[in-house]
């Protein structure tokens, strides 16, 4: 057989090898009560609930920043982001955070928000109504 | 119901622009069958006719897409947002040097920009293609028709229902959208535009986007190529032409992907150049495949073997532009990446688009597979093709990772078509995946390149190289140990893997860097290969040092001295709370926030860093100026912009990611302002001060603190200045100079509060006292006190000749002359009046000089007069009469009255601090060395590109 070939098998070989390891870096979204179980890193996607306070406090700590999602299992905890409040907080719906459970709280190192786009067929401004 | 006749609309653009898509896609199709047929017929009369007719065809459908584009254009600088797309993208108060970014900001205009490419570049291969033309050009007309067919807006009946085929970008918004506006019919006059995303108003959002669509445009090339290729049967003969265009392509499109980092690292607060998102990732996997094909092209031109591997890399790297298009436009990414489009309902389009270029070519592929010819004799192990025909597995190999990767959201989508019970998965922490692989296949890479380079083609006597190619090896080795241990005592690998990848970026950077040297001895134009791998060498080096060693600045002291409480993990704190004139000691700086201006919607402040040594002397000052854009209503913070300070050997990038709420949002300001609670003060005239008490409630522990204060007033201004107040004549201003003291506090702050009348208008310019958190204003009572009443006022009256001076209370008073028209803020001009003012020149004690306008009209046979008051000097003046017979005129002039009396003010002591902002700021050490490799990577592709131009040309 050709030496190529048999490189390009290996390649191959380790290729399959390395997709299977994207299934262990990959997990479904999770929910605050496995979370809870497991005590790993997990992804949650909830909704940011909109009733329940917002903590942002510079002078105490521009590093703290906290709020409440509902999870898919409707579990309503607070997450503790060590960031600055992001622009448009508010106005987010879905909320995904990456982070684990500590005690009462998820502590979140990552955040992606959704939107609804902001500038996109969302109202028609009309002129002198500012 | 009744159609409305809708008033002020231009519709004849939009007609002209639609008529000119859907000739574009005629002649495209036209254009794409006709060169069919001079490709088929070659070598025969018809060969020439059909030819001719596909040239015709092709320029025309690119005069109809020029043409397309010159219709958007012009609605969009004439503003007419009757059309959905000018209304979604421009507004009034768009800068004219953003109305590029405007046109292709929206999904239709970027196909545009794509479409436009295509042109020029097929235009150029009518002219230089020869023997190529009709082939390339009738597949690249195929392509064409496809992408024309996603903006083409045409409706098709299938059974019972209408099936759309394409956006169309010339869309009436009335015709997208229902609301009730559009019921009056001359809704155009009164709607205005959405404008541009504030955080596309830079000047990347007008050179990145044409740069990466010329890099996606241009892989249709080789493709084409490699299509016509299989096509003709000439599986050798199209090697060499294509060999050009796709280094062009691939330093186009690294230049495109390249400027993607650079914005988001300069123009943006990710802080960093690339994060693994799928939009990014979906760009650089067409490249490396793209990369791959030149490898492979290379290998073919020289030994002829890997011809077959070259037509599948070339295809693959279209076939992943088109994938990319559909990941980023179908809106199938919308939860895992920061910035794809928004959908357009174009995904079955999408989708049959990728389908048609996955299938028809590798069908021909397979068809034709057996009749490409390769050499009898296997690469020799130790050639320079057999490594690098590895090195481009390992290229795909990457691709596939990522690709596999980034196409989750895909693969949920498909399993859950089929089990809609299956929850979609997602990467957990997708930097770290990334970089897992990446890592090593980096390192191979680098390893790779830098010994294949020493490698001879078609290799016949491995033995009588070796011992060059162990010296310079041996050399490479040496070197790259010895510079990596350098490195390491600057930036810290604390990781053995990143030392692993240090070390053999810097291994094939010595090592090309000898070959440069060594073999070519300076021959620029052969050494394309050796600057591109010394880039990639140094490119590693730079991400080892930018990325791993990156140091948060803007650490807090006080959570260092365990003062406040830490939560979660330390690397992800990177702000600090600055105030106003308080300097900040972090990391070896003393850093103060100075000011602030605004100009327009942009706020840019001024920090200002002063690097310590260890004595605490200042070694170094600079400053940098982190801003922040307002949106249009002042309402909120459209985007908030880095600013950085750069050092060959490093970069410090700031940002601002806080600030207080009433900095952000000026209507909240108002609501703040009138929530306050202000309480009223008399201040004695005499300057005597008065104790007051004052409760404040603080949040921790819930409880209310009361605070004794001292005010007192300094004096009063009848001209005064404040930041914020722009005097006009008529104005009636007065501020008062207050001192104000918390007595838990030793200080004194002084504010000078303004109050403005203006006609009927209250304007107050309140003072904050941060200090104390205090805020204080004028009443405006204090109108009363300090300006005498009319009726109090003792006039007497002058008779003047023009000309004529007097003295009165210390001011001299001249009579200047008549002005015929006479401006007033209290008279309005009717018909039949006659009016005139007297010019009353005053000049005070100090010399210092006035002019008062009163004015006297008759109206309806009656004399009416109105009085001028200069508050600075205090006088008032009536124009009660005129004697034409005597050319004189009576003039009433008083006085106020100085009364001393109390000063009202008003105080609230609950006015949170408002100077200050949130920053971060992080340390890139290296950085530049990225930017450098990533630039030699591209300059290496660029002198190959020409090299093989200039070769191409000897030749003929």
């Amino acid at each position: 057989m050709k030496k190529i070939v048999i490189v390009a098998i290996m390649l191959i070989a380790g290729g399959i090898f390395l997709l299977t390891t994207i299934a262990s870096d990959a997990s479904t979204y999770a929910t605050f009560q496995d979370a809870k179980d497991s005590g790993k890193r997990v992804k949650i996607a909830g909704q940011l609930a909109k009733d329940k306070e917002m903590v942002y406090n510079p002078e105490k700590d521009p590093n703290y920043f906290s709020f409440f999602i509902k999870d898919t299992d409707g579990e309503e905890k607070k997450v503790i982001l060590a960031a600055a409040k992001p622009q448009d907080f508010e106005l987010s719906e879905q909320i995904v955070v990456t982070g684990e459970m500590q005690g009462e709280d998820f502590y979140a190192t990552d955040l992606l928000m959704k939107c609804p786009s902001k500038y996109k067929d969302e109202e028609i401004y009309i002129k002198g109504e500012q | 119901m009744n159609e409305i006749q809708y008033i002020g609309e231009h519709l004849l653009p939009g007609r002209l622009g639609h008529m000119a898509l859907i000739l574009a896609f005629v002649s495209g199709l036209l254009a794409a069958i006709s060169y069919y047929f001079a490709t088929n017929k070659r070598g025969t009369i018809e060969e020439n006719n059909w030819k001719t007719i596909g040239r015709y065809a092709f320029i025309v459908h690119g005069l109809s897409i020029f043409a397309v584009i010159g219709v958007i254009f012009f609605i969009m600088t004439k503003q007419y947002y009757e059309y959905q797309y000018v209304w979604a993208h421009v507004s009034e108060d768009l800068p004219y040097q953003y109305i590029f970014s405007a046109f292709w900001e929206g999904q239709e205009g970027s196909f545009l920009l794509w479409l436009f490419w295509h042109i020029i570049l097929g235009w150029i291969l009518m002219v230089k293609g020869k023997q190529w033309e009709a082939p390339v050009l009738s597949v690249l007309a195929f392509v064409q028709v496809f992408i024309v067919s996603m903006i083409l807006g045409v409706y098709v009946g299938f059974g019972g229902e209408a099936i759309k085929i394409g956006a169309n970008p010339l869309l009436l918004l009335r015709d997208t959208m229902a609301a009730p506006i559009f019921a009056q019919a001359d809704y155009v006059t009164q709607i205005k535009g959405n404008g541009l995303n504030p955080l596309l108003q830079n000047y990347w959002m007008t050179i990145h986007p044409p740069t990466l669509f010329l890099g996606f445009a241009s892989t249709v090339i080789p493709f084409c190529f490699a299509i016509a290729g299989l096509w003709t049967r000439q599986h050798k003969a199209w090697l060499k032409p294509a060999l050009p265009w796709a280094l062009f392509s691939g330093a186009i499109l690294g230049l495109g992907i390249l400027m993607g980092g650079a914005w988001a690292y300069e123009a943006l607060t990710f802080g960093g150049y690339w994060a693994w998102d799928p939009v990014e990732n979906m760009s650089l996997v067409p490249w490396l495949i793209l990369i791959a094909g030149i490898h492979t092209n290379l290998i073919a031109k020289t030994t002829g073997h890997s011809i077959r591997t070259t037509y599948i890399f070339y295809i693959l790297t279209f076939i992943f532009i088109i994938y990319s298009t559909f990941l980023t436009r179908s809106g199938i990414l919308g939860d895992t990446s920061v910035h794809a489009f928004t959908e357009m309902g174009l995904e079955w389009q999408l989708v049959s688009f990728l389908l048609t270029f996955t299938i028809l070519p590798f069908a021909l592929f397979l068809a034709r597979m057996k009749g490409v010819e390769s050499p009898r004799n296997e690469e020799s192990s130790a050639s320079k093709e057999f490594w690098m025909f590895i090195g481009t597995l390992v290229l795909l190999f990457s691709a596939v990772m990522i690709t596999a990767s980034t196409s989750l959201p895909v693969f949920n989508k498909i399993v859950q078509f089929f089990n809609p019970l299956f929850e979609g998965r997602v990467i957990t922490d997708p930097v770290p995946h990334y970089n897992k692989y990446q890592l090593w296949i980096a390192v191979f890479m680098a390893l790779l390149t830098g010994f294949a380079q020493f490698l001879r083609f078609k290799e016949r006597n491995w033995k009588n190289h070796l011992k060059k190619f162990s010296i310079h090896m041996g050399i490479a080795l040496v070197l790259a140990t010895l510079l990596s241990l350098v490195t390491m005592t600057w930036i810290e690998t604390n990781i053995w893997q990143y030392t692993v990848l240090l070390f053999s970026g810097w291994f094939t950077a010595v090592a090309n860097l000898d070959y440069m040297i060594t073999f070519l001895r300076g021959r620029l134009k052969l050494a394309g290969s050796a600057f591109s791998h010394l880039g990639f060498g140094l490119m590693l080096i730079g991400i080892i040092a930018s990325g791993v060693n990156q140091r948060v600045i803007s650490s807090n002291p006080f959570m260092m001295e365990g003062l406040i409480q830490s939560t979660g993990d330390e690397s992800l704190r990177n702000n600090v709370m600055l105030i106003k004139d308080s300097p900040m000691l972090m990391e070896g700086y003393r850093v103060t926030y100075q000011s602030d201006t605004i100009e327009q919607f942009t706020r840019t402040y001024t920090v200002n860093f002063q690097k310590l040594d260890e004595e605490g002397n200042v070694s170094e000052e600079f400053n940098v100026y982190p801003n922040i854009l307002y949106n249009k209503e002042f309402k909120e913070i459209a985007a908030y912009n880095p600013s950085t300070r750069h050092y060959l050997h490093k970069d410090i990038f700031t940002h601002i990611s806080a600030l207080p709420q009433v900095e952000m949002d000026f209507e909240y300001r108002r609501q703040r302002e009138d929530s306050l609670n202000y309480k009223l003060y008399e201040l004695p005239a005499d300057g005597g001060a008065i104790l007051f008490n004052d409760s404040l409630k603080i949040e921790q522990p819930d409880t209310t603190l009361i605070y004794p204060y001292r005010a007192f007033l300094v004096g009063i201004n009848r001209n005064p200045s404040h930041p914020d107040y722009e005097p006009q004549p008529e104005d009636l201003a007065i501020s008062a100079k207050i001192g104000i003291q918390r007595m838990d506090e030793d200080s004194v702050f002084y504010v000078e509060p303004v109050l403005v009348l203006r006609g009927q208008l209250l304007i107050s310019y309140p003072e904050q006292v941060n200090e104390i958190i205090s805020k204080v204003r004028l009443n405006e009572q204090i109108f009363n006190r300090v300006f005498t009443l009319e009726d109090q006022l003792e006039y007497e009256t002058f008779t003047f000749k023009q000309g004529d001076q007097i003295e009165y209370k210390g001011k001299s008073i001249q009579f200047a002359g008549f002005n015929r028209q006479p401006k007033h803020p209290n008279y309005a001009a009717e018909e039949g009046d006659i009016a005139v003012s007297a010019i009353m020149s005053v000049q005070d004690e100090n010399g210092r000089g006035t002019t008062a306008q009163p004015v006297f009209f008759i109206r309806n046979n009656q004399p009416f007069n109105i009085k001028a008051e200069l508050p600075s000097v205090g006088l008032h003046f009536r124009f009660v009469k005129i004697d034409p017979a005597n050319d004189s005129v009576d003039i009433m002039i008083a006085e106020s009255k100085e009364e001393l009396s109390d000063i009202p003010v008003e105080i609230a002591t609950d006015s949170k601090r408002s100077d200050w902002i949130v920053m971060a700021a992080i340390e890139f050490p290296g950085i530049n060395l990225f930017w450098l490799g990533t630039l030699l990577m591209l300059f290496g592709l660029t002198i190959a590109m020409w090299f093989r131009i200039s070769s191409l040309k000897a030749r003929n």
